[in-house]
This record gives C-alpha cells, sequence and structure tokens, in this order.
C-alpha cells in the first residue's frame, strides 16, 4: 500500500508584525511545518507501522527552503518526499485548483491507494485543496476527519473514519479506497522528530521536481485568484471579567447571557 | 532565542533538527509542569523513557550495535543548552546518564558491559548515577576512603558516596572506589546495581536548589560484585575525571540555555510591562541590562561553540572545560539575577523561569568542580604551580 501525504511549509506571523505591500514583512515570519499536515504525517506513520509494507510518501508545492521542514517529516517516518518547484509557481496565492493540478499529477505519477492532507493551510486556510484534489483525480473523499479506524482500513481497504461537523456534530462514515482523507488536529498526538530519525532522514530522498517533469506547462499554474490589499483590522474588544466563586460567577454569566438573548429562555 | 552573531546559521542541518526537536520538546514537555515540580520537589519521571526514545541521552557516543548515534560534538551540546533552557534538572538527569554513566561503560566498559547497559540507558529503560563525591571528600575526590577488597573472583565495597544526581532512581550506580587488593591502592569503577544487597540510595531532600531533579547518597555496607563489574579499561583519577570532562562539556552549552531562556523571559517582561504610560522597556537602565545580558550572554556562547570545535577533532583539554564551565555558569547565574530583577515583584513566583534558573545555577556553580576549584585550575595550567596540592 502507498499513501501519499501533501505538506506544506506555512510562515508562522509574530506576535506584532509590519505590513509590507501583499505581505507580513519578512522579519516577521517563521518558517515551519503547516499544523495539520503534522498531523496528516503521524496519521500516515501510525498505519505505516500498524501494516506490511505500507510507503509512506510525502509531496509539497515549495522552493528549495522548505526542504528542512520536509526533512523534518521524513525524520518522523516519511519514507521519501517529492518537492515541486518552479519559477512558474513563484506566485504571490496559488489557488486551490492550481494546487490541486499539480498534486493530480503526481498522484498520476504516483498511484497512491490513500492520500492524506491537513483540514487547512495555517497561512492562506482555504480549506480546500484536499476536497479539490479528490475532485480532479476522480476519488472519494472525506474532510475534517478527526479519527480513523486503521485496523479496519488494513483489513477492508476500507477508511472507517469520524467527520467533524458544525455543531459538535460527528459523522461516521465508510469511504472505499483510493481515497482522500483530510485531516482534523487531535486525531493523534504527533511524535517528536527522534535523534535517530533525524539522522536516517539525512539520506533519504527528497526528489525535486519541475512541472515539466510532471508534464505541466507554466499556462497550467496560473492562478486565478490574486492579493490586492493587505491590512490590519480595526479591533475591538470588550470583555468583562467575573471575579468571585463558580456559584457567583456562574450567576453572573447567566444573567449576562439572558441579556444579550443567547441561549433559550 | 538571542543568537545575535547567528552561531545557529552556520550549523549543518542535522545540528538544526536537533535544536529544532529539542526546543519543541522542552517548550511542551518541560516548561508547562516544570514550575510546579520545582516547588513540590519532584523530578518528571515519566519523561526518562520519552527522552530515551528521543535519543537524548548521549547521542554523541558512536557504537551502532548498542543503540548510539554519534551525533556532532555541537549537536550534543545543543541538545544540553536547549534541555538546561527548560530546566538545569532536566539537563542534569540526561548529563548524568549520558556523560557520567554511559560515557565510561564506552569508553572503559567491557563488551558484555556494553551489551547489557548501554542500550538499556539510551532507551531510558534503565537508569544511572554517578557515585565519586563523598561526605568528607567533595573538591579533593582522590582522597576518597571508599573501598573494594577482593573476595575470590568478587570485590566486597564499602564506604558512602554523596549528592549524587538520580541515585534514589537508579538501576546501576558507576561506584569510584579504590581497590585495596591491589599495589598502591588504585581508584576502580564498579557497576554497582542498586538492587544488590548492601546498597542504600537515600534521598537528599530540603535543597533549596535544583528542586526539579532527584537528589541521593549511595551507601555501601558489604555490596558484593563480581569481578565482572569492574570497569577493565581504567584505573586511576582519570577514570572519574574523564567523565567529569564530557559531563561540564554539556554543562558550559547548558548554562548558555538557562541564560538565553532569562533573558528572552525578561526582554518579554520589559516590552510587556507598562509603567509610567509606557513599557519598562523604553527606560535606559532596562535597556543597559538587556544590552549587558546579551554581550554575556554571546560571549558564552561563542566560547561552548569552539569547544565543540576542539572537542570535536581531538584537541580539547580539560583545563579548556575548566575555562568554559567557570565562565559560562558565573555568567548565567549573575545574569539570571539581573533577569529577576527587571520582573520586578512577579520575578519571585514560579509563573517565571528566572528566579528557577538562579537558584538552580547555584548547584551547577558548585557541582562537577567548584567556580574556586575551576578557577585554580586555571592558575595551575597558566603558572604551572597547583595551589591546591599540600
Amino acid at each position: 500500500m502507498k499513501v501519499l501525504v501533501t505538506v506544506k511549509e506555512v510562515a508562522e506571523v509574530e506576535d506584532d508584525f509590519e505590513i509590507d505591500g501583499t505581505g507580513v514583512d519578512d522579519r516577521y515570519l517563521e518558517y515551519d511545518l503547516n499544523e495539520w499536515d503534522d498531523y496528516a504525517v503521524e496519521e500516515a506513520v501510525q498505519l505505516q507501522e500498524a501494516g506490511d509494507d505500507i510507503e509512506v510518501v510525502s509531496v509539497t508545492i515549495g522552493p528549495e527552503r522548505a526542504e528542512e521542514t520536509i526533512r523534518m517529516a521524513l525524520a518522523k517516518g516519511v519514507d521519501r518526499a517529492i518537492r515541486v518547484w518552479d519559477d512558474a509557481l513563484d506566485q504571490d496565492l496559488l489557488d486551490t485548483a492550481t494546487k490541486a493540478r499539480v498534486f493530480r499529477a503526481v498522484v498520476e505519477e504516483e498511484e497512491p491507494d490513500l492520500i492524506l492532507t491537513g483540514v487547512q493551510a495555517g497561512d492562506d486556510a482555504f480549506g480546500a485543496t484536499g476536497v479539490a484534489l479528490a475532485e480532479s483525480v476522480g476519488q472519494e473523499w472525506a474532510a475534517v476527519v478527526n479519527q480513523l479506524d486503521i485496523d479496519h482500513l488494513l483489513a477492508e481497504n476500507v477508511a472507517r473514519v469520524h467527520r467533524e461537523l458544525e455543531g459538535g456534530v460527528e459523522e461516521l462514515t465508510d469511504v472505499e479506497l483510493p481515497a482522500v482523507l483530510t485531516i482534523q488536529t487531535g486525531i493523534n498526538e504527533p511524535r517528536y522528530a527522534s535523534l535517530r530519525g533525524i539522522r536516517q532522514a539525512q539520506s533519504k530522498e527528497i526528489a525535486p521536481k519541475t512541472l515539466a517533469d510532471l508534464g505541466l506547462e507554466a499556462g497550467d499554474v496560473e492562478s486565478s485568484l490574486f492579493l490586492t490589499e493587505m491590512y490590519e483590522p480595526e479591533s475591538e474588544s470588550d470583555a468583562t471579567l467575573f471575579e468571585g466563586s463558580a456559584e457567583e460567577t456562574a450567576a453572573e454569566l447567566a444573567s449576562v447571557l439572558r441579556e444579550k438573548g443567547v441561549g433559550a429562555e | 532565542m538571542l543568537d545575535y552573531v547567528s552561531l545557529e546559521a552556520d550549523l549543518d542541518e542535522e545540528e538544526r533538527m536537533i535544536r529544532d526537536t529539542a526546543r519543541e520538546f522542552v517548550e511542551e514537555r518541560i516548561k508547562p509542569d516544570i514550575g510546579e515540580h520545582y516547588e513540590a520537589g519532584t523530578f518528571p519521571e515519566e519523561l526518562i523513557p520519552e527522552m530515551g526514545e528521543l535519543g537524548f541521552y548521549a547521542p554523541n557516543l558512536e557504537g551502532e550495535e548498542y543503540d548510539l548515534l554519534g551525533v556532532s560534538e555541537t549537536a550534543y551540546g545543543l541538545l544540553m543548552q536547549e534541555l538546561e533552557a527548560g530546566d538545569a534538572g532536566i539537563r542534569s538527569m540526561a548529563s548524568v546518564q549520558g556523560a557520567l554513566v554511559m560515557y565510561p561503560i564506552h569508553a572503559f566498559g567491557s563488551d558484555d558491559q556494553k551489551a547489557e547497559w548501554l542500550p538499556r540507558l539510551a532507551r531510558g529503560e534503565a537508569v544511572g548515577c554517578f557515585g565519586l563525591t563523598e561526605p568528607e571528600h567533595g573538591s579533593n575526590p582522590s582522597a576518597m576512603e571508599t573501598r573494594a577488597e577482593r573476595d575470590g573472583d568478587e570485590y566486597v565495597l564499602n564506604g558512602s558516596k554523596t549528592w549524587i544526581t538520580n541515585s534514589p532512581i537508579a538501576d546501576v550506580a558507576v561506584v569510584w572506589g579504590r581497590d585495596t587488593s591491589a599495589e598502591d591502592n588504585p581508584v576502580r569503577g564498579f557497576l554497582v546495581e542498586t538492587d544488590r544487597d548492601g546498597v542504600s540510595t537515600n534521598k537528599i531532600d530540603d535543597k533549596l536548589s535544583m528542586r526539579a531533579s532527584v537528589t541521593g547518597e549511595i551507601g555501601l555496607s558489604n555490596v558484593t560484585v563480581p569481578e565482572e563489574n569492574v570497569l577493565p579499561g581504567v584505573e586511576g583519577m582519570k577514570g572519574p575525571l574523564s567523565c567529569l570532562t564530557q559531563a561540564r562539556f554539556g554543562i558550559a552549552w547548558g548554562a548558555v540555555g538557562a541564560a538565553r531562556d532569562c533573558f528572552e523571559t525578561a526582554r518579554q517582561y520589559a516590552t510587556d510591562r507598562e509603567q509610567f504610560g509606557g513599557p519598562i522597556a523604553r527606560f535606559q537602565i532596562q535597556q543597559q541590562k538587556l544590552a549587558e545580558m546579551a554581550t554575556q550572554i554571546t560571549t558564552a556562547q561563542l566560547l561552548a561553540y569552539r569547544l565543540a570545535e576542539l572537542k570535536e577533532r581531538g584537541d580539547l583539554r580539560p583545563q579548556h572545560v575548566s575555562m568554559a564551565k567557570r565562565n559560562n555558569v558565573r555568567m548565567a547565574r549573575d545574569q539570571a539575577r539581573i533577569a529577576r530583577e527587571m520582573l520586578g515583584g512577579n520575578g519571585i513566583t514560579t509563573d517565571y523561569s528566572p528566579m528557577r534558573h538562579m537558584s538552580n545555577l547555584e548547584t551547577v556553580y558548585t557541582y562537577e568542580g567548584t567556580h574556586d576549584i575551576h578557577t585554580l585550575v586555571l592558575g595551575q595550567d597558566l603558572t604551572g604551580i597547583a595551589a591546591f596540592e599540600g
């Protein structure tokens, strides 16, 4: 079995920052693996550890700088990685459809049985790449998965999942492989890369691919979305702090909620 | 964290990743609870196997057959630095396990001893401790009274050791004692399993420093060990002293970590805390403190990096390590106090790290060769005259 995990290096912004044009000034950015992808990697590695002969491959769209982040995923147990980059991809913002087209080309080459993505990326937060990819490759999918029955998947080739819906509702679904699952935080506890894993990762492959290598052209990745402006919204805060025992504060909270019209009478 | 002259930019990828994984572990697994452990005087024992799993014990030693990795000395130093940014007690546990227990077994042990202990110690399935200091012999360990008397193919050990990090939770102790059955009573190293008859490992309570660390004694009352438990590869004080050089190397790095954590805490506080209508960081008196702190940390950091280079290429002398241990721990001890000052009254609570570091550093200043003894080691090296001999 082969599992493909899409991963992304995202920029994390410090608490205090300055805007430069349509982005945050580089000085206030730190790059790290997208938090959701960390859970997707962990789920894939747990699957690999539970089964026999399961290969976990990660794929990312990103410049050479991203290799260290990808290497961390390799240190956590991913077997090998693919990094797609091209001058044509060096745009302010890659929209979901563009990313799905690039990943589709990789999927056609790798033919994975299961594709895991994070629910969303911490920077652009579209939350749609996984589902767009499933649509693009014509596979079944389940989004916002917070539980996956690994034993069932290995035995039956079916992903038995819990999906998180709005309002605390969960959906239990069976999805036949091949499929795409978008993984929610909290599904597992991502491991730390061990020093042994870090050592082993130094000799694992990160295969660079250009668009041409994937049979794509610059015209295939023309994003239809672009950033026009970046600004800090005005923020207003109106916080009330209750002090006292649980009983007192609960009563105060209840009266405020009633006042504001929250909850049924 | 403060890296003013970008030393970390020159690390190789493996070193940076080791730093990152250690930093993340400290941030998530140590920092949230360490204040409570410190107050309660407990060591977070659940971290012992976790740190083993991550490869935090003696990763700089070579030997694939014993689950050892042979990472660079810089990577090992970075690991100690990050752990001590969490707490000196955590770093001490890893230092003792790696530099004072695994190192002597690796350097002086038999193949059987290595095979029995190194993989288990590396994985954190077994805990080790190091018995050198005695109640009456601290700075002058060569006057030790612990004795081993040969009896057929066994040795009978008697004596007492104190200020032993990890002893109450240890499975094995590396005990240094004089072999009274051999000519000139040479110092030998013995692997003493703590469940042997006659071994006691009383805990030392009432510490006001290094509270999130377990410290105890080792009592040896007619303890019999087979001769296979003697470390075959070394005789004399160079045995224990060579271990201490390894551990002090880690301390020189660790102190930088504690100081950096103090600095970052103080800088954050100074920019957040508002008095007289603005952040206190705008006052020259606070800026002067931060500037001095950053400068002292950076020079200590440079010394630690240089030490790693010398160690890597085999040119490190114990006196180099004395200078770095002496300088860096003093620096961290002084700067922790400055950081505490900057935090005002909030600084005396367990909510902030500087006073905990400051108090830990009193121990670090004194253990593994006191500050004053390292001064005399340097004095001897510079003049050729030993001030501490008769």
